[in-house]
């Protein structure tokens, strides 16, 4: 035990190197910095999007209707700079000053209105730049669109139906939703529901593929290092079993692992600033509809997800020890762990994009059979209930680690841990 | 004078390749024993088994009473190994690193300390000690392994080519440093293709060829059975 505590030591110094440090800080610092400082500008366009928008208005009708209109647009969230005079010199005016929006209510407006036939305003955006705020342009003059639709409409309406609410006539229906999950339904709008359930759950695979990736990363390169180094040999010859050696090469590894995932999870939290605001948000307003429909997780889900993501880091670490023997030197250590990526990333995406229950039953075990996969699928499947699914998950899972492990503690106890090296040709592997 | 290492009919194959054909030898307590053979003639494999880094296709291997195949957590505690190929944690400084192995061998902090000083002397890199791994030649690397591996005192060290890579003057000293060991009741096994090299350290050598040994006398013995002036006649006829 003392012997390996030792070890444990120097594993984790070695891999916590001035190179990692630095560029974990440097993830920290800079990605802090970056996302703060786009969150901000993203915040204060979208701020200026929503506040109310200064409009330049060109009325050239001065009919009652044009009148009212441009009252019935500064009572909808508009602040109108009225101008006057020829259009194209008012258009030559705006070109120089701060405005963004021209609307010109032409001549003889408000006559047909009055005549119920159709009417026209010009609108003219002036571009002066492609940010968020260009683009919200448009936005904007569909805002404006709409409340004059909805005014001339109403008007139209009050004249010819005086009597009825104009809004009952144009939206007669209106509806209740209610959400069923199982024998459970609540009211509520089912899209908020998998939007609250998929901004919860957008987050969490995140986490799960940067800790498996990262922990079996560093497996990989600590034993390719030792290789590389030359200073295997020595090692595998001193006073200490070599099931020590590999648990005290996964274990530092997956610590090492866990802690890289947390900083880049804290270095990229702020590119979620706003999903996270979200999340909060609809979450609060969900939160007992969630209940009511048992879409929320006791202890016993969080242990069983717990027991899940354990098996699966495990399963990684002693696939990324087999990988570790097969390399030479740090550079194949490199390209060796890419398959293991390959596999993470697979139910990342499918967990992220589409859904495992709706594919064809091969690609589904196929998914399935990927050791990594469990914990990915396990949270929403403990939401809903399914909890078959993830004890077949861990029971699988826990096979192939007993698998798994004893192949590994029997490379490192036998000549292979030297000899085993991947030859392409006659014979594929030798293992 | 006892046995420390016996080794019986060793064989060891490499998928089909015979790199050892039933070796055999005894080497005695505080003697140096010498390998000597060609490259490809099987030594490393031979020191590897004995380290137990391999698994012998056949064969056994005693140490001090214990069986190689069952004890070989015995073999680990009283066997110092230094690899033909070696390096040392690049990240590390020299005296870290003598501190860092000294740990899986001593009882105690004092013996750490113990076997450390002894290191220091060893190697006689001074001052580099405290500059990292990473930052030396080869030359002083070697001493430095060379040193972890005596520094404790082991019941056998085994030295596969121990002054590879050192020049004339840093043999030399690696040499007489072997040779002092000796006396403090060290046993070495060491292997070489510089036969003056083993002349001259070696109280008994073997000769191996093709994974077996031809011959196994004290370097006077063998000269005189092959009537020879030196090693490297002996071995030429020995092959032949
Ligand atoms: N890992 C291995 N896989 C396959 N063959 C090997 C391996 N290691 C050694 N051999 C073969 O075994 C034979 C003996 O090799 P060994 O390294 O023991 O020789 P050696 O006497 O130490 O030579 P040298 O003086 O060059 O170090 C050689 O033919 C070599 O090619
Ligand atoms: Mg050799």
């Amino acid at each position: 035990m003392k012997n390996f505590t030792h070890l444990l030591l120097k594993e984790i110094k070695e891999l916590l190197n001035k190179q990692l440090i630095f560029s974990l800080l440097f993830i920290l610092i800079i990605f802090n910095f970056i996302f703060n400082f786009i969150g901000n500008v993203t915040k204060s366009e979208i701020k200026k999007a929503m506040s109310k928008q200064k409009v330049a208005v060109l009325d050239l009708d001065h009919s009652p209707v044009s009148r009212n209109l441009i009252g019935a647009l500064n009572a909808a969230n508009f602040i109108i700079e009225e101008k006057s005079g020829d259009k194209s010199k008012v258009v030559d005016e705006i070109r120089h000053s701060s405005l963004d929006l021209l609307v010109v209510i032409p001549e003889g407006f408000g006559e047909k209105a009055t005549r119920f036939q159709p009417v026209e305003v010009e609108t003219y955006s002036f571009l002066r730049g492609v940010s968020l705020a260009g683009r919200s342009k448009s936005e904007v003059v569909k805002m404006l669109l709409n409340s004059t639709n909805e005014y001339l409409s109403n008007q139209f309406l009050k004249s010819k139906i005086p009597d009825l609410d104009p809004k009952l006539l144009k939206a007669p229906i209106k509806n209740k939703e209610y959400v069923v999950v199982k024998d459970k339904q609540a009211e509520g709008s089912s899209a908020a529901v998998i939007g609250a359930m998929t901004a919860q759950n957008f987050i969490l695979p995140v986490i799960l593929m940067m800790i498996i990736m990262y922990s079996a990363q560093m497996v990989i390169t600590a034993i390719a290092m030792e290789k590389q180094n030359k200073t295997l040999e020595t090692l595998l010859t001193v006073p200490i079993s070599r099931t020590s050696i590999v648990m005290a090469k996964m274990l530092a590894a997956a610590l090492v692992g866990l802690i890289s995932a947390v900083i880049y999870i804290l270095g990229f939290r702020k590119a979620f600033i706003f999903s996270e605001a979200d999340i909060g948000q609809a979450l609060s307003g969900l939160a007992p509809i969630m209940k009511q429909l048992g879409l929320t997780i006791n202890t016993q889900g969080y242990i069983l997800f717990g027991i899940s993501l354990f098996l699966t880091i495990l399963c990684a670490l002693a696939l990324a020890t087999i990988l570790g023997v097969l390399a030479e030197d740090y550079r194949t250590a490199q390209s060796l762990s890419f398959p293991l990526i390959f596999l993470v990333m697979i139910p990342y995406f499918i967990s992220l994009f589409a859904d495992i229950n709706s594919m064809s039953l091969p690609a589904k075990l196929l998914v399935l059979a990927i050791p990594f996969s469990h914990p990915f699928f396990a949270m929403t499947n403990i939401m809903f209930g399914d909890l078959n699914m993830v004890y077949v998950g861990i029971v699988y899972n826990f096979l192939f680690v007993v698998v798994l492990l004893s192949w590994t503690t029997r490379i490192f106890s036998t000549d292979r841990v030297l000899t085993m090296k991947l030859k392409w040709g006659k014979k594929k592997m030798v293992l | 004078m006892g046995v420390v290492l016996e080794v019986q009919e060793l064989k060891k194959k490499y998928g089909s390749l015979e790199a050892l054909r039933g070796v055999s030898f005894k080497v005695e307590e505080g003697e140096i024993f010498g390998l000597i053979g060609p490259n490809g003639a099987g030594k490393t494999t031979t020191l590897r088994i004995i380290a137990t880094l391999l698994t012998p296709t056949d064969g056994r291997v005693t140490f001090m009473g214990y069986d190689l195949k069952k004890n070989p957590e015995k073999f680990r505690e009283h066997i110092s190994y230094l690899p033909e190929e070696a390096g040392a944690y690049r990240n590390m400084k020299g005296i870290d690193y003598l501190n860092f192995m000294a740990r899986f061998y001593a009882r105690d902090e004092a013996q750490v300390k113990e076997y450390v000083e002894r290191a220091e002397r060893i190697c006689g890199l001074g001052e580099r000690l405290k500059d990292k791994v990473g930052t030396y030649s080869k030359g002083m690397t070697r001493k430095l392994l060379l040193a972890r591996a005596l520094m404790t005192k082991p019941a056998l060290a085994i030295l596969d080519e121990p002054t590879s890579g050192l020049d004339v003057i840093n043999s030399l000293e690696v040499r007489e440093m072997i040779k002092g060991f000796t006396k403090e009741g060290v046993s070495v096994l060491l292997s070489s293709h510089n036969m003056l090299e083993v002349e001259f350290l070696s109280d008994r050598v073997a000769l191996i060829d093709r994974g077996q040994i031809l011959d196994s006398e004290t370097p006077q013995g063998l000269k005189d059975k092959y009537q020879a002036s030196n090693l490297e006649i002996v071995f030429r006829s020995a092959v032949r």
